[in-house]
């Protein structure tokens, strides 16, 4: 009975030398007690600085989330902005359990000031003390307000895209998905980055990582544990959680997946891009080399995590600009 | 990366944010990245502006913090510019350095060169401590090595490892740097062996036997198995003098060596009482003094050693049994080792 070597693809190696920085305040197995640590060292900086370096007008709301409980949402506007624009509202990162709406932003807001869309990013409750359905119908609600504010907060609803990185990319696929099945505001695109969409963890891909780079199987199960507790893994999980588990994805709106070649996620990102076209969708898949999750956020002056995030902003510009 | 350091350091102020990029650039050079990607990351790291510049052909290219190359490189090479063999960098820091900038600044020069075959040392872009603890480097190199980091030629030192991440209590003193090796970058420290020293506290960490600098190698060596052996917060620091021989045996052993004993050892993994039953028979004389180390009755001891007896197909009271028994342990406890993969900060120290 040797024991195997794991297979698995090898990190980039500018990212692997990034990782030599990343696991100082992001290790690769998050366990319950490491929760409160990440809550500290995954808190967003502060961003008045960015945003008025780039000319981000910043409006703080509440609106009513899951329900009616206060929620926060910032509204971020291009600069000089006249007339209603395109919007995105958009999920963080932070695995369910951590992060703020400010998390990972910095790639978001040339969305901002480069193609000239408003984003609405939300204070989404997170778990485990708000286990599902807090985190994702907290969203929802968001999304909701977002359309039915439309006027007054100087947005085109012709122009509204879903959005979300990581968690946030499990929770923009279970937003276009509810919004579909609810009869909720039409969306004209859903943007994916490296999605945390299957609570089951059955992937060749999700056991190939244990222990390396940022977010690995136990990490994984730490997340989806906190949303659903003893539900995690069996057939009561809804799919707008674990948008896996959808069974019907017909009637979709063009999706942006992209995702890492040495991450977790990658075999249940290329099963959901599949789904999608088997039931008529339309979507764009992006399979990156040696890359590692979210290492756009963690290394962006990477080569792999430029191209990522370029490839990104052209499929949104199509959608988007005018 | 910039910010990501300032996470760090106000995460844990005794981090050592100059070793996170010397691993850094140690992964670039390894790697055999460009110099876009050198320059990418040093900009990344600085937060400013770095550039480079090259005499013949002529060549600039300036990246900013993004890594994004910039067009103009018409800047004249400035002069705090690290220049060497027709090769300049350097960082644009508006205002006054930073703490960091000098280290980021050497490394940067130093991949550079190795990139453009210039450097002294060709490819070995090792340093004097990963020299010295190399067993193929030539002796007299290593003896040189050993002089450059002011060790005496006949004082015994030891070898301290650690991961990049360890949580120091307590940071001895001595030649530090990063050393790269199959497990990937090592944090090692050459400190002197002193009877009942104290000045080490942390987690994980392997301790090396002593020898003199022209084997320090053997004592590098040792430190990574111990290191391996850490279990923390069970075990967060192994000495390699607790196992004598054994280690030095364990150290030397190909990776993918035959141990038999080990692979029928894994088996007792599916019992919950495993290892702490073979730990309890390793420490004990008898039957009875296990079962009372172990805390169970003499009965059930004895029950688990017919199991293990089974299972190993030897005895590990009788002859040879508690070596072999202990080896296979040590073995399996090193196939099964997460430490290096599982750099997790401490709840009680970090939060």
């Amino acid at each position: 009975m040797t024991v195997a070597p794991v297979l698995r693809p090898e990190f980039d190696a500018e990212l692997r030398a990034g990782l030599a920085v990343v696991g100082g305040m992001f290790p690769p197995t998050i366990t319950d007690d490491l929760i409160d640590f990440m809550r500290v060292s995954y808190a967003s900086p502060p961003m008045d600085d960015v945003l008025r370096d780039r000319g981000i007008a910043r409006e703080e709301h509440v609106a009513p989330g899951h329900l009616g409980d206060p929620i926060e949402v910032s509204v971020l506007r291009p600069p000089g902005q006249n007339g209603p624009r395109p919007a995105v509202v958009y999920a963080h990162s932070g695995g369910l359990m951590f992060g703020d709406r400010f998390s990972g932003i910095d790639l978001v807001l040339d969305w901002v000031d480069r193609m000239g869309a408003i984003l609405v990013t939300v204070e989404y409750r997170l778990a485990p003390e708000f286990p599902d359905p807090y985190p994702r119908e907290d969203m929802y609600a968001a999304l909701e307000w977002t359309a039915a504010h439309a006027d007054a907060l100087d947005i085109r609803t012709d122009r509204l895209v879903v959005a979300g990185a990581s968690a946030g990319g499990g929770l923009a696929a279970g937003m276009a998905l509810a919004a579909r099945d609810r009869g909720g505001p039409p969306l004209v695109g859903q943007v994916l980055d490296y999605p945390m969409l299957d609570d089951r963890g059955i992937t060749t891909s999700m056991h190939q990582f244990d222990g390396v780079g940022v977010w690995d199987r136990v990490s994984n199960q730490t997340g989806w544990r906190a949303l659903l507790g003893d539900a995690c893994g069996s057939e009561s999980v809804s799919p707008y959680a674990a948008p896996s588990r959808a069974e019907n994805l017909h009637g979709l709106p063009p999706a942006f997946i992209d995702v890492g070649a040495a991450e977790v996620f990658r075999d249940e990102a290329i099963a959901y891009a599949d789904a999608l076209w088997k039931a008529g969708g339309d979507a764009e898949l992006h399979v990156w080399s040696g890359a590692f999750h979210a290492c756009d956020i963690f290394a962006p002056h990477t080569a792999v995590g430029q191209s990522m995030i370029k490839t990104r902003n052209t499929w949104l510009e199509t959608i988007l600009a005018d | 990366m910039q910010e990501l350091l300032g996470r760090i350091a106000r995460l844990d102020p005794s981090a050592s944010l100059g070793l996170r990029v010397i691993a850094c650039f140690d992964e670039l050079v390894v790697g055999n990245v460009n110099t876009r990607a050198l320059l990418s990351a040093a900009a990344s790291l600085a937060g400013c502006v770095a550039g480079f510049h090259q005499d013949q052909p002529v060549r600039s290219l300036r990246v900013n913090p993004r890594g994004e190359v910039l067009r103009d490189t018409t800047a004249p090479v400035p002069p705090t510019a690290t220049t060497a063999a027709g090769l300049s960098v350097w960082l644009e820091r508006v205002g006054d350095a930073l703490p960091n900038d000098a280290i980021i600044l050497e490394r940067l020069a130093l991949a550079v060169r190795i990139r453009h075959g210039r450097s002294r040392t060709g490819f070995d872009h090792r340093r004097d401590l990963g020299r010295l603890v190399d067993m193929d480097t030539p002796v007299d190199e290593r003896m040189a090595a050993a002089g450059a980091l002011g060790l005496g030629a006949t004082r015994l030192y030891r070898l301290v490892t650690a991961p990049l991440f360890v949580v120091w209590e307590r940071h001895p003193r001595g030649p530090e740097d990063v050393v790269p090796t199959v497990h990937g970058p090592i944090h090692a420290v050459i400190v002197p062996a002193q009877p009942g020293d104290e000045t080490l506290k942390a987690s994980p960490a392997g301790i090396g036997v002593a020898t003199q600098p022209q084997d320090l190698h053997h004592s590098f060596r040792t430190a990574l198995v111990a290191l391996r052996l850490c279990d923390p917060p069970r075990v967060p620091t192994v000495h390699a003098d607790e196992y004598g021989g054994l280690i030095g045996l364990l150290a030397d052993a190909p990776a993918a060596s035959a141990q038999p004993d080990a692979d029928r050892l894994a088996e007792l993994e599916a019992h919950g009482w495993g290892a702490a039953t073979i730990e309890a028979v390793i420490h004990s004389q008898s039957v009875r003094q296990a079962a009372r180390l172990a805390g169970v009755h003499h009965s059930t001891m004895q029950t688990r050693i017919d199991t293990i007896t089974t299972l190993l197909g030897f005895d590990p009271f009788d002859g040879f049994g508690k070596p072999r028994l202990g080896t296979a342990y040590l073995v399996w406890r090193l196939r099964r080792s997460r430490v290096l993969e599982l750099p997790s900060p401490t709840k009680e120290t970090r939060t």
